[in-house]
């Protein structure tokens, strides 16, 4: 029932080359958004895989139960399925807590909403719809006419001052997969690198590492 | 006057339990909102006194202007505090509608007695919300909240149990002092009885 | 502030860390006989009685629960080997012995339920607390000196150790980041009163006359 990895990713990565069973997957999916501040990229087929094979699992369960298969392999299976279930429904909660925390941002940012699912967006909106509503009847129409406004202070601000935003430079831990170079500062600055060894671990500023998340060459724990 | 009201606003919230509620705390939310339109009263009147002085109101920089200033930095402050007080509020209820149920009446009451009735109405949508996005998605999200652990534990009966107890993959007499291998929810309700006894590894 | 002190968010829960542990392999020595087990999570035997075989801990301790097996403790385990570790944690103010991500919850966990299968069982759990201590109060002591403001390092640190530690290292670097750089990015100030930014200082208003 170990189904192989079907990520298509370029980087030639020792593990990806072996077989990684979803749930492995599932499991840094999991960790990785857990740990990132901002959303990162709805993982469709795996999830969609990984609800394909809870299914058949929990089909599976039912017939051994009717055809009294001994108990003990039964419940063996039955704590296999817990924790992939659990996997798969932290996964998500830990994103839709992600999107209710930064609403308005992600609706703004069109990086951020290309990471979205289909249904998260209409999540998203609503959360957002809900928020304003709230927000325009408990506080903003009780306000003088150019302070009305959600996203920003007043009239004369020229951008939405108000809208949380998740904080890119926030250090997090994370683990190479293979040796890679980054860039330490952003352009314009004196270039230094970090190099970071296969198995190494490096608390390091979200920033320099976001790009090698996306490409599966690191991980965050 | 100048952001008072705000800042105390504000420090009622932080005074409760972090991500407790306390009441709504009605009184200070309408003197801020009534400090905000003190302050924009103000601001008008200035304004119509350098018009009236023919002055640009726009590029002109005298002492009314940065009068006009103050009030307008001060309104703004209250708003970010009143804004800062709904929120944070709301950011609890949404808590709780994770942690304890998605229905209102699966509040307790004294919880329910500390929302205004515009934030049960903000629960109620962000509960049909989250569970449309459960619906479609076709998995519960808020169940299942805590690692997963054996189901099954070792017991030992205390009692003669007598008639066979059904369980729910097994049919068996249990005699005194005997221990088994039971799923939990199937033994609890005899360890709450005091029947059977758990037994740690 | 968004995001690094939300418990939901962020940090794992002990309980989440030992989940995590709890697909680390170990070697198990079946009594019985039982078919291959093809989990979701892989697959799994099959089981054959004396032969040793290597599962996820959390099968490992579900099986033995069941008393169909006994567990091999890995080699890092013994007296012996954790004696050394925990002189060399002692002798070190700075470096960490290389032992397993998960090496409390492995312990943690063939202690509470394997204590049988370990030799000198006290005498390991007694060793695993004290290297414990003496890595914990390592970190924390190295907290206020980690040089360098974009990257640090931490060799041979374990999941425990690095979710404990976490918050403290995460505010001292970003103390030390924010310092460094010359100019702070524009914060977006979440909705608090605390921060106090305006985005423009001169106001040209098109405020309307009542």
């Amino acid at each position: 029932m170990a189904s192989n990895s079907e990520e298509g990713e370029s980087s030639a990565d020792y593990e990806t080359m072996m077989s990684t069973s979803d749930v492995e997957l599932l499991k840094r999916a999991w960790r990785n958004e857990k740990a990132a501040p901002e959303i990162l990229q709805y993982e469709g087929a795996l999830v969609q895989r990984a609800k394909e094979q809870i299914e058949l699992v929990e089909e599976t369960i039912d017939d051994y139960v009717e055809n009294g298969i001994d108990p003990l392999v039964v419940s063996l299976y039955q704590m296999d399925l817990d924790r992939t279930q659990f996997l798969l429904r932290s996964y998500l909660r830990v994103r839709l807590l992600k999107i209710e925390k930064f609403m308005f941002h992600n609706l703004k940012s069109e990086e951020a909403e290309r990471q979205l699912s289909e249904q998260e967006k209409v999540f998203a909106t609503r959360c957002a719809d809900d928020l304003a509503k709230h927000f325009e009847e408990s506080v903003l129409l009780k306000l003088p006419e150019n302070y009305q406004s959600v996203l920003k202070q007043s009239l004369i601000s020229e951008v939405d001052d108000m809208v949380p935003q998740p904080h890119l430079d926030t250090f997090v831990v994370c683990k190479s997969k293979n040796f890679v170079s980054l860039n330490l500062y952003e352009e314009g600055e004196s270039p230094e690198t970090v190099e970071m060894e296969r198995g190494d671990l490096y608390f390091i500023r979200y920033k320099i590492v976001k790009g090698a998340i996306e490409s599966g060459q690191i991980d965050l724990i | 006057m100048y952001g008072r009201k705000g800042y105390q606003l504000v420090k009622d919230f932080a005074s409760g339990e972090k991500g407790q509620l306390k009441p709504f705390n009605s009184k200070l939310f309408d003197e801020t909102i009534e400090e905000c339109d003190q302050n924009h009263h103000l601001i008008q009147s200035l304004i119509r006194k350098m018009q009236q002085e023919g002055l640009d109101v726009q590029n002109n920089r005298n002492a009314d202007h940065y009068g006009a200033l103050i009030h307008h930095l001060s309104l703004i402050r209250n708003k970010r505090c009143l804004m800062a007080y709904v929120y944070n509020r709301a950011e609890i209820v949404r808590d709780l509608a994770w942690r304890v149920g998605l229905e209102l009446l699966d509040l307790p009451s004294d919880i329910q007695g500390k929302l205004t009735t515009l934030e049960k109405d903000y629960f109620k949508n962000h509960s049909v919300a989250l569970k449309s996005y459960m619906g479609k998605v076709g998995i519960e999200l808020n169940v299942d909240m805590v690692p997963p652990k054996d189901p099954y534990i070792k017991v030992r009966i205390l009692d003669d149990i007598d008639e066979g107890i059904v369980l729910s993959d097994k049919t068996t007499n249990f005699a005194r002092h005997s221990m088994h291998f039971l799923k939990r929810t199937d033994a609890e309700p005899y360890i709450a009885r005091g029947q059977m006894k758990e037994l740690t590894d | 502030m968004a995001g690094q002190t939300d418990p939901h968010i962020s940090l794992f829960s002990p309980q989440e860390i030992e989940f995590m542990a709890e697909d680390e392999l170990v070697e198990i020595v079946p009594n019985m006989n039982m078919e291959q087990l093809n989990f979701i999570s892989g697959d799994f035997g099959r089981f054959i009685p004396q032969i040793p075989t290597k599962v996820p801990l959390w099968l490992a301790v579900a099986l033995k629960r069941r008393g169909k097996c006994t567990f091999r403790p890995p080699g890092w385990m013994s007296v012996d080997n954790l004696t050394q570790i925990l002189e060399a944690e002692r002798e070190s103010q700075s470096t960490f012995q290389a032992l397993p991500f998960s090496y409390v919850e492995i312990a943690r966990l063939l202690i509470d339920h394997a204590r049988d299968d370990i030799p000198d069982m006290f005498m390991v759990r007694s060793l695993v607390e004290d290297i414990r201590d003496v890595r914990l109060h390592k970190l924390e002591t190295n907290l206020g000196s980690f040089q360098g403001t974009s990257a640090v390092k931490i060799s041979n640190v374990s999941a425990m150790e690095v979710n404990i530690v976490r918050p403290f290292v995460r505010r001292a670097l970003e103390a030390f980041y924010k310092h460094d750089k010359p100019e702070a990015d524009v914060d977006r100030d979440t909705r608090s009163s605390r921060q106090q930014r305006e985005a423009n200082n001169e106001p040209r208003r098109p405020l309307r006359q009542r």
